[in-house]
């Protein structure tokens, strides 16, 4: 027992060497310390960064004028739109043109209003408005919803009220009894029923998306990692010391101990986000209270991190596998195509799994050892699937995987020390065959 | 002891015979040279030894035991296809491959801080290793290879791009760790390497052994009739000359097998007068011609 003990610790000890290795190679690279960094930093810029301008920014007042050939709309349109700027002027003043026999040749004027600055857009109101005349609004950038909405908004309440008063209704009553009914989602837990703001969705799918881009990212690492192993011929050397397989585990366990180091420290900043990022915000910008971060629950983060672990053995090791039949990264990027794409498509099938994520296909699909880690991760997020489903999952995932380890690593056994002409996929068979 | 014992060793590639029954036996604490023109089957041969390939047939024991994982700790392997991880420090480097042969610890400090001293490397402990010139990466390559003080070394093609300060300071070298009782194997193709430091030889020629044996007696077996020749004047008056059996002209040096029985004195005073003779050596053959010999063409 001592000495089996003593063996099974030297071989533990060559692996451990080499996880070691890979792992503060590239832990002070540059590029790891940048994603670690800007990864969270990013994510935070999407969040706080529109609320901050909206909350900031005071905006400037803007001119438009209008063309009322109606003649009823102007005055109430000038009362109605009287959205305030932050430190409390007008934001809208309109500028009334009054008809000219050629209403072209006025637009033509405006227009050059409108490019010279003088005006940020006009309107023009046809005579016709009541009956049902569409008005038209110009200016240099359209693309601005909120202006453009908010604008049409209050132009439509004037002129449905003119009709309803035309016809004899109280615009008052009317408004009432048209009032939009409340429609409130709530989504059904096991710990009861909670409110849902569509968070679920987003964190679904950043979470899905974090995943996909680790899983690639990081089988890329060993891709390459073992590519540069093959083109420096440093290999044999290395496998004068140890087996084969003790590298590719060595480098695989290692490069696994970098994705979960840089998930943790992205764990720590988004936990310290979510619990201080809301007071922090309303701290600093009072009128931004209210705002608030969606909570994501704990059992969804293990799953996430199972997955994440699960997916990347499994992908890591066929990258590792392709890695060592090639002798260049562009040779690699084509023989790896086939492999990535088995993570292109569960993301391409996103969408159709949120929809319906009971229905029978999808179950099927987030049962697929190589989909499974983003699509019953993105099940896991919507609604918790039976736990049956989830464990089954995971157990075909395991099994795959050990399969795939046994079959990569006898791939990379033969293709680290072949040189040369690629070998085409019946010599690859072939080696796996050799003893 | 025998360090290696390779017995009918046979590897095949499809119809092509990458070694084929090849014996030989390396004896313990000598040095033995591996020869034979490019292509030769002596990579293929080293792999084997090293468990790197499996030989199709025949048997090979490592310092008398089947080749295993354990024993890659007791030896050192210098490969033909040979590199560094080129973002790491040499020191890291070095440290690293010591870890994976179980040497570490402050023994294995010191090691290679020795080591690298003795290549005159030692400043160069902290740089990356792309940052050295291909000469300087071959030392820290040699150092990776001997560092955990190996009881057996397998160099393949190990002078192979040095300059001749370097070469001269590797064959030192071996044959230091030769009078510590290490064994060494190696392959080249470049015989007067092989004439400076070897006790015995195997020359393998289209994955066959066609020469093997201790090189000084290999080299009395070929018998005193060599006669080497520094001359300066028409050779053609030379080749004239009937008891020649073989000759290889340099231009100003050149190298006489005469035919079995001719007398040495004969074609000397023969060319007196004819040439101008700087140098008139009668000895016994040399590595190259015995090499030319047996596998019938000229070696670079």
């Amino acid at each position: 027992m001592r000495f089996l003990s003593i063996k099974w610790g030297r071989k533990m000890n060559k692996i451990f060497a080499v996880l070691k290795r890979e792992y503060i190679q590239i832990v002070r690279t540059k590029a790891f310390i940048l994603a670690t960094i800007l990864g969270p930093v990013i994510i935070a810029a999407f969040i706080f960064v529109p609320i901050l301008v909206s909350v900031i920014s005071v905006g400037d007042q803007e001119r438009i004028g209008v063309i009322d050939v109606s003649q009823e709309v102007y005055q109430e349109l000038e009362e109605k739109l009287d959205f305030k700027l932050r430190d409390g002027r007008r934001r809208y003043i309109l500028e009334e043109y009054k008809v000219t026999d050629d209403p072209e040749q006025l637009k033509e004027g405006l227009n050059q209003k409108v490019l010279a600055g003088d005006l940020s857009a006009y309107m023009y109101i046809p005579e016709n408005i009541i009956e049902g005349g569409t008005v038209e609004f110009a200016a240099e950038n359209v693309s601005d919803f909120e202006k453009v909405s908010s604008i049409s908004k209050v132009l439509n309440t004037v002129i449905v009220e003119k009709r309803l008063k035309e016809a004899g209704l109280d615009p008052g009553k009317v408004s009432k009894y048209m009032e939009q009914v409340d429609f409130k989602t709530q989504k059904v837990t096991k710990k009861g029923v909670e409110e849902d703001t569509g968070g679920t969705f987003i964190i679904s799918y950043i979470l899905v998306l974090i995943l996909y881009m680790t899983l690639i990212f990081y089988g890329q690492i060993v891709l390459r990692g073992v590519i540069e192993e093959k083109t420096s011929r440093v290999v044999e050397i290395v496998l004068s010391s140890l087996r084969p397989f003790q590298l590719m585990a060595g480098k695989i366990l290692g490069i696994a101990a970098v994705g979960l180091t840089q998930y943790l420290i992205w764990a720590v900043f988004g936990i310290a986000l979510s619990s201080y990022g809301s007071s922090l915000v309303s701290g600093f910008f009072p009128q931004a209270s209210g705002f608030k971060i969606p909570s994501i629950p704990a059992y969804v983060f293990v799953y996430f991190v199972v997955f994440f672990i699960l997916g990347y053995f499994l992908f890591s090791t066929l990258y590792a596998a392709i890695g060592s039949t090639v002798n260049s990264e562009k040779e690699a990027q084509q023989l790896g195509t086939p492999l990535t794409m088995m993570l292109v498509i569960p993301i391409l099938l996103m969408m159709f799994v949120m929809r319906s994520p009971e229905s029978t296909l999808s179950v099927v699909l987030s049962l697929i050892p190589f989909f499974s880690p983003i699509l019953m991760l993105l099940r896991i997020c919507i609604l918790l699937p039976p736990f049956i489903q989830i464990f089954g999952s995971i157990l075909l995932l395991i099994l795959t995987t050990i399969a795939m380890v046994w079959l990569a690593g006898k791939i990379y056994r033969v293709g680290l020390l072949m040189y040369g002409k690629r070998p085409s996929l019946p010599e690859i068979i072939k080696w796996v065959r050799y003893k | 002891m025998k360090a290696i014992d390779v017995k009918n060793i046979t590897k095949q590639y499809g119809d092509f015979f990458a070694v084929k029954d090849l014996s030989f036996d390396v004896p313990s604490g000598s040095v033995y040279g591996l020869l034979g023109p490019n292509g030769a089957g002596k990579t293929t041969t080293i792999r084997m030894i090293m468990n790197v390939i499996i030989p199709d047939k025949g048997s090979i024991r490592v310092l008398g035991e089947k080749m295993s994982e354990k024993m890659k700790r007791r030896i050192g392997y210098l490969p033909e296809e040979r590199g560094l991880y080129p973002k790491m420090k040499v020191g890291e480097l070095l440290v690293f491959l010591a870890q994976l042969k179980d040497f570490r610890g402050n023994q294995a400090k010191d090691a290679i801080d020795k080591w690298l001293k003795r290549f005159s490397l030692l400043e160069w402990r902290d740089k990356k290793v792309e940052e050295l010139s291909r000469g300087m990466q071959q030392k820290v390559q040699f150092i990776a290879t001997v560092l955990h003080k190996p009881e057996l070394i397998i160099l393949d093609e190990p002078f192979s791009g040095l300059d001749p300060v370097n070469t001269k300071l590797l064959k030192d070298i071996m044959l230091e760790m030769r009078d510590e009782g290490v064994t060494i194997i190696f392959s080249t193709h470049r015989m007067e390497q092989v004439e400076m430091i070897c006790d015995n030889i195997c020359l393998i020629n289209k994955a066959q052994s066609v020469l093997k044996g201790n090189l000084d007696e290999i080299k009395k077996e070929y018998g005193k009739n060599m006669v080497i020749l520094e001359y300066d004047g028409n050779a053609r008056k030379i080749r004239d000359y009937p008891d020649i059996e073989k000759l290889d002209d340099y231009g100003k040096y050149m190298e006489i097998k005469l035919k079995d029985g001719a007398d040495p004195q004969k074609l000397l005073s023969s060319l007196a007068g004819k040439v101008k003779i700087d140098r008139f050596e009668i000895k016994e053959p040399t590595l190259n011609a015995i090499f030319i010999d047996k596998v019938g063409e000229k070696n670079e």
